[in-house]
């Protein structure tokens, strides 16, 4: 059973679901630099032109402007792309909104090689590491419109700096409308019991086709939907690898310092040595090209997974 | 090609229109097969880079990489189909490998990528940064003894970008002559009209304020544009910033000072009517 077609990207999704809110929450703002139309938060400016702050090309200062609109309290969204949100103004999202602990929730589209098309400088494909890394952030990443939907209200309860990661592209529907997310949750949209795809954002929808691959030939995978990286759901992955034995993460992010490194290291603390491998950027910037290509160019499509999967099953016995 | 300065002043301006005729089409072409790219900045900055790369500057596509060769570097990196449109019909690489933009394995990147492609030297994109590279180079060639001019291209969103002013206010420490940004002021950006984002004017007395030397042009008549970029790589002991008067999407009437035509791709009928009035079949 395949996934029926995205309604729309998530990048889109996610400010639906914002411009909603704002009908009942009037204390909100909503702040961009020039990309509006690209992350749809112009929907929002149109509807509510007092709180919509368009600063123009200046990621840098309009992170340093999110810390003091939200110095006494206030709710800030700040959209953009992950690039320059995650690089141009990481020392602001590091020092003035997560070092106070500021309510600025970050809505950064063209995750991993999902913005493919527009080239490296446009993907973000480092993002992860560089907000999982700081403290008191909150990272999330939804893979389809349900769960851009539910990060939006994700975002804005959890007290303090929210990191949510988006891509460009509609892709598919992954979950029912009504289910339910929480910040260190995670779902399993495919039950398995030879081996755990650990995954997040596209790569969920990657790893159900690669299930369903894998169960062609007798191969039994389970999906874990990690759309909550930081915090994690310790206690899934744990239930999940006491069935399976074996783990494999796949993210569209580089390898390193992604969520592949996180479980990892979970693991040796742990002392669960299990078959284990990671697909991701091997150390590489990606290119200029259609999605699925790239995906496939970098080891990141369906096929990968199902290939990789089958190898660390037969690693089991 | 010919030393543009056996041309009379009118044989000049006439191959030089006629090359930015090309160069446009290569533009929408480039765009059209990708079915992704920026048309928009790309045609509002064809006249003046036409006029760099088939007049002003001191280049030579058979050793890309000449020490003493003029520097470009598109810091609004976004318009590269004029760039690589520019290249190829120069001779740095076969134009048909134009139409593999944005498509995976190409050297053509979306956006431009130091050390791909003969003739790029920066890498650009991310907007601010190219112009701080084009600074670094203008440092390089004074420490090294050259004499080359270093010509950087910016948008005028682009200058919302608070490093640019870093950029300028160094530049202007080091005196820098050999330093010229070109300021391709078609008053859009990706929301709407510059002057509505976020203001800028008058960017005339920004830059002069900063110690750099300013000059004007109608980015869209050759003549005005061959003579100030003429004038500003005159060494005065300032860096000097052109402000380009241009028209987004100039050439291709449905796409001119039209914010939706900043990075969308024609369809098959608007890459036939543009063509057409580019070539000057209609009127
Ligand atoms: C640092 C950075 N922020 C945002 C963008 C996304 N972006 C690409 S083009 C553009 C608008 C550029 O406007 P302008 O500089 O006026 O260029 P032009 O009108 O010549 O196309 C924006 C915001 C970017 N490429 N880099
Ligand atoms: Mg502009």
């Amino acid at each position: 059973m395949s996934l029926p077609p995205a309604k729309a990207p998530t990048r889109r999704a996610i400010m639906d679901r914002l411009v909603e809110a704002a009908r009942e929450d009037r204390s909100f703002v909503v702040l961009d630099s020039d990309i509006g139309y690209s992350t749809y938060s112009y929907l929002f400016g149109d509807a509510y032109p007092d709180r919509y702050f368009n600063l123009g090309i200046a990621e840098l200062g309009t992170m340093a402007a999110a810390a003091g609109l939200a110095a006494d309290g206030r709710t800030v969204f700040v959209c953009g792309y992950g690039v320059f949100l995650t690089m141009r103004a990481l020392e602001a999202v590091r020092s003035f909104v997560c070092y106070p602990r500021l309510n600025v929730k970050i809505f950064s589209s063209h995750a991993g090689v999902t913005a493919a098309i527009d080239g490296v400088t446009h993907q973000a494909t480092e993002d992860l590491a560089f907000m999982a890394t700081l403290p008191n952030m909150t990272v999330l990443a939804p893979c389809d419109s349900a769960s851009a939907r539910a990060a939006f209200d994700l975002a804005r309860n959890t007290p303090g700096p929210v990191f949510v990661r988006l891509m460009r592209d509609p892709l598919k529907e992954v979950y029912a409308p009504e289910t339910t997310f929480r910040v260190g949750g995670s779902h399993t949209p495919r039950r398995g019991d030879d081996v755990t795809i650990a995954c997040l954002g596209d790569m969920v929808i990657q790893a159900v086709e690669a299930a369903e691959l894998l169960a062609a030939e007798g191969i039994s995978a389970e999906v874990l939907d990690l759309y909550s990286l930081k915090p994690w759901d310790e206690a899934a992955l744990a239930k999940s690898l006491d069935r399976t034995g074996a783990l494999l993460v796949a993210e569209n992010h580089q390898r390193r310092n992604g969520l592949g490194y996180e479980l990892a290291a979970w693991c040796m603390r742990n002392g669960r040595s299990v078959p284990f491998a990671q697909l991701g950027l091997a150390d590489t910037f990606a290119e200029s090209g259609a999605y699925a290509k790239t995906l496939e160019k970098f080891g990141l499509d369906a096929a990968a997974i199902a290939r990789t999967a089958r190898d660390l099953v037969a690693r089991k016995n | 090609m010919t030393n543009p300065s056996a041309r009379s002043p009118e044989e000049r301006v006439a191959f030089l229109e006629a090359k930015a005729r090309d160069v446009r089409r290569a533009i929408v072409e480039m765009v059209h097969s990708a079915q992704s790219g920026h048309c928009g900045g790309s045609l509002s900055a064809a006249d003046f880079v036409t006029a760099l790369y088939f007049d002003l500057m001191d280049i030579d596509p058979a050793e890309p990489r000449k020490p003493d060769r003029d520097r470009f570097v598109l810091s609004k990196g976004h318009a590269c189909p004029v760039w690589y449109a520019a290249l190829a019909l120069r001779g740095y690489f076969p134009v048909e490998e134009l139409s593999t933009l944005r498509r995976n394995d190409s050297r053509l990147q979306g956006h431009p990528v130091a050390t791909y492609l003969p003739g790029v030297d920066a890498t650009s994109g991310s907007l601010g940064l190219g112009f701080g590279q084009a600074l670094g180079m203008a440092l390089d060639a004074r420490l090294s003894g050259r004499t080359n001019t270093v010509w950087a291209v910016l948008g005028d969103g682009e200058l919302d970008e608070g490093v640019v002013w870093e950029t300028a206010a160094q530049a202007a420490k080091y005196r820098l002559d050999n330093l010229v940004a070109i300021v391709d002021r078609n008053n859009l950006q990706n929301d709407g009209r510059a002057d509505d984002i976020l203001p800028m004017e008058p960017i005339d007395r920004k830059f002069e304020s900063f110690n750099w030397r300013v000059l004007e042009m109608d980015g869209h008549d050759m003549r005005q544009v061959l003579a100030t970029l003429e004038k500003a790589r005159e060494r005065t002991g300032k860096p000097t910033c052109v402000i380009a008067r241009t028209v987004k999407g100039k050439g291709v009437s449905f796409m001119e000072d039209k914010r939706e035509w900043h990075g969308k791709p024609p369809s098959d009928e608007e890459r036939r009517r543009a063509c057409e009035e580019i070539e000057g079949r209609t009127e």
